[in-house]
């Protein structure tokens, strides 16, 4: 029973067609990434997911049934384009969010404070939205869209904006969010950020479906044919026929194999002549891939 | 209905708790007030304190004239006699006298009255300002009698019986409400009414402005998103009516009671008496909140639906004289209103929506209008409210997703056709 499904879902703003017959499953406890660049369609089609506007043609579905409004308490929202009454206290903006989604205020006010001491704001909780920092902020609409405990969880562009330290306390909570049973979509054009958290993607690109499936299914019909090596000594391994194209960065090579090329032959080539520290056979990155899919034409 | 509820209550506390609210409860009602007792003030004095000469070639003529002045209290003018060089005869060097009187400001003005031996008598009055028409109207009156008192005591008619014939008499107005006398004055009646029209004027316009400028500021903080994931377009925007609305009705209600207060105290007792007695009955005071809520609605759902396609609050700003013009219009026909308040253009613009409000209001000063007139123009005015709902709630559903520009007009008419 998949948690949401899109089939053939098309929408067009006047001329420009944002999602074009876009088709894909998220199954439930997943964590599923929305990839592509900037205006390829993501937010467009998470617009349509909850109901912020309809789709031209297609059908999609929410817990297993047609989209109906009532089934937006089960779903928190982070939208790209961040929101928050900037003259309302932290704590009623909570407070105000969870009653939206169906809480009593007590229980609202509750489970406010306990996200404030657990992202580390609770200092602000009685502050004006205005006087807070930006990634202060992110945070009181990161617990916004939580804060009723929703089945489906959906990120678009999570972590843009943040410092290191919050992108990382913030991807803890969505793990624990997900070892807690929790589904969530991730959309975001910084596929390096991601793909280490996914389970599976879709990548769009101009509102069409490029690849989707399970991470590990994906990245396994990609070669192998990137090779790191960090060395010390003679470098003339790095004109073996097996090599495509190399980078050398004193000590540091990063190759690209030949199209047969044998990354075993090139580890014996390299060890005869100087001492490895590192000979790594790198997995393409979801870039890669998606820049192989759509044959280099990215836009962003 | 529930989510109507937490919006409304939202926007209702975040406008409440608003320094503006304080600033403008106490405000508001100070400036009316102060601008209702000077211009009956200055329309009481209006004329008055003139220092005037009369210069005439029949002095006895010139003494009744300066004593039929001095006669009017509210005048309250000096008076003198001018002596003319050449006693029984006006001469140029006389007036050239005069004119550097009053160009030295020693007068504010002089009567020339010149009686011939034969043919009328012809006066000049001559000042400083030239729009004095009530010190001019006076003067004439002074005059008039003067000559009619002449006539008749030239006619053997004795001073005394002259005197009572010349006798001025007062009216006094009084109104008829429900088939009942009422003691009434006609200034007071229009200012009170006046005063109501224009604090419905400023309240609709004031918390209609600031539904657009609500739109604005969420499309701005980008909080529609978010919130578009919960709750409807429609039910937003009836939340923000409604909370919005009920800040209108708290300020009037608070107007309401503070006025009661102080009609009820002695001071109240002691200021509005005599002229500035204040006639509002409770119907005027019922009828002001419908009115009240009807022109809100009005004005408010025009700027939602206008907030929607504007990105800042300085362009909302720039289509503030849409919600001004229907008072414009209304306020242009303030003469007509009060002196014919049932003719048929008085009538058509308190049935004409946008001005209904305010024109019923000025009609009330003079009549109250018919119930049947009060009945039509609400549902004529809950009928433009219908109509611009339809239109608002259509460009708000897209136009508060719209970031980045002002949208055009044919961008507007997509978003009404996709809606």
């Amino acid at each position: 029973m998949p948690v949401v499904e899109l089939s053939a879902v098309t929408k067009a703003y006047q001329d420009k067609v944002a999602v074009n017959q876009l088709s894909f499953r998220i199954e439930p406890g997943q964590m599923f990434g929305l990839l592509g660049p900037n205006g390829s369609g993501k937010t467009s089609s998470i617009r349509m997911m909850i109901g912020i506007t309809a789709p031209d043609s297609g059908a999609i579905t929410l817990f297993d049934r047609p989209f109906t409004r009532a089934s937006l308490t089960r779903v928190g929202y982070l939208p790209e384009e961040r929101g928050l009454y900037k003259k309302m206290k932290v704590l009623d903006q909570l407070i105000f969010m969870g009653s939206l989604h169906g809480l009593s205020a007590a229980e609202a006010q509750k489970r406010a404070i306990a996200w404030a001491k657990k992202l580390d704001i609770a200092h602000s909780i009685l502050k004006k939205t205005q006087e807070l920092s930006k990634g202060m902020q992110q945070k009181i609409q990161f617990i916004a869209a939580l804060i009723h405990e929703p089945e489906l969880i959906i990120m678009d562009e999570p972590f843009s904006g943040l410092d290191p330290v919050n992108a990382s306390l913030l991807q803890d909570t969505l793990l624990e969010q997900k070892a807690q049973g929790r589904t969530i979509l991730f959309s975001t054009h910084r596929m390096d950020q991601v793909e280490k958290l996914c389970d599976s993607i879709a990548l769009i690109h101009q509102g069409n479906l490029v690849l989707s499936g399970r991470v590990r299914e994906i990245k396994s019909r990609y070669k192998r044919d990137r090779v790191v090596v960090e060395f010390e000594g003679d470098d003339s391994f790095l004109r073996s026929p097996e090599i495509a194209e190399a980078k050398n960065y004193s000590g540091h090579a990063e190759i690209r194999l030949k199209e047969n090329g044998d990354a075993q032959k090139l580890l014996a080539e390299a060890a005869a002549h100087t001492t490895i520290y590192r000979f790594e056979l790198m997995e393409p990155s979801l870039e890669e891939i998606f820049i192989q899919a759509v044959g280099g034409k990215v836009d962003a | 209905m529930r989510n109507i509820l937490l919006i409304a209550k939202r926007e209702y506390m975040e406008q409440v708790r608003a320094r503006t609210f304080l600033i403008t409860t106490i405000l508001l009602p100070a400036v009316f007030v102060g601008v209702f007792y000077l211009s009956f003030l200055s329309g009481k004095h209006s004329g008055s304190d003139k220092h005037i000469a009369i210069a005439s070639s029949d002095p006895a003529l010139a003494a009744e004239i300066r004593s039929q002045i001095l006669a009017d209290t509210d005048a309250k003018a000096t008076v003198d006699l001018f002596t003319p060089e050449m006693p029984g005869m006006l001469m140029d060097s006389d007036r050239s006298k005069l004119v550097s009187e009053v160009d030295s400001k020693a007068i504010d003005g002089f009567l020339w009255v010149d009686v011939p031996a034969s043919g009328p008598v012809q006066a000049t009055y001559e000042a400083q300002t030239s729009g004095d028409f009530v010190t001019g109207d006076r003067l004439q009156s002074a005059l008039n009698h003067a000559l009619l008192r002449r006539r008749l005591l030239q006619d053997g008619i004795a001073a005394s019986t002259a005197d009572t014939l010349l006798k001025t008499v007062k009216v006094d107005t009084r109104q008829i409400k429900n088939g009942k006398e009422v003691t009434s004055n006609a200034v007071s009646s229009f200012y009170s009414a006046y005063i109501m029209a224009l604090l419905l004027t400023m309240t609709t316009m004031i918390y209609g402005l600031n539904v657009g400028r609500s739109v604005i500021q969420e499309k701005t903080s980008r909080i529609f998103e978010v919130m578009l994931a919960t709750v409807k377009a429609g039910d937003m925007l009836t939340g923000k009516l409604v909370g919005i609305g009920a800040v209108g009705l708290t300020q009037i209600l608070i107007w309401i009671s503070a006025g009661a207060i102080f009609a009820g105290s002695a001071l109240g007792a002691q200021y509005l008496s005599g002229n500035l007695q204040i006639h509002i009955s409770l119907l005027q005071i019922v009828l002001f909140a419908v009115y009240f809520l009807l022109g809100y609605t009005l004005n408010s759902a025009l700027f939602a639906g206008l907030g929607a396609t504007l990105e800042t609050e300085q362009e909302l700003q720039q289509y503030s004289p849409l919600a001004a013009l229907p008072v414009w219009l209304s306020f242009s026909m303030i003469l007509l209103i009060s002196t014919n308040p049932n003719s048929f253009w008085v009538v058509a613009a308190s049935l004409f929506p946008p001005c209904t409000p305010i024109v019923m209001f000025l009609r009330m000063g003079s009549q109250m209008p018919p119930m049947w007139q009060i009945g039509a123009s609400i549902a004529l005015m809950l009928l433009a409210i219908a109509a611009v709902l339809w239109f608002s709630t259509r460009l708000y559903r897209i136009g508060i997703l719209m970031y980045g520009k002002r949208a055009t007009l044919p961008e507007m008419m997509r978003w009404l056709r996709y809606s």
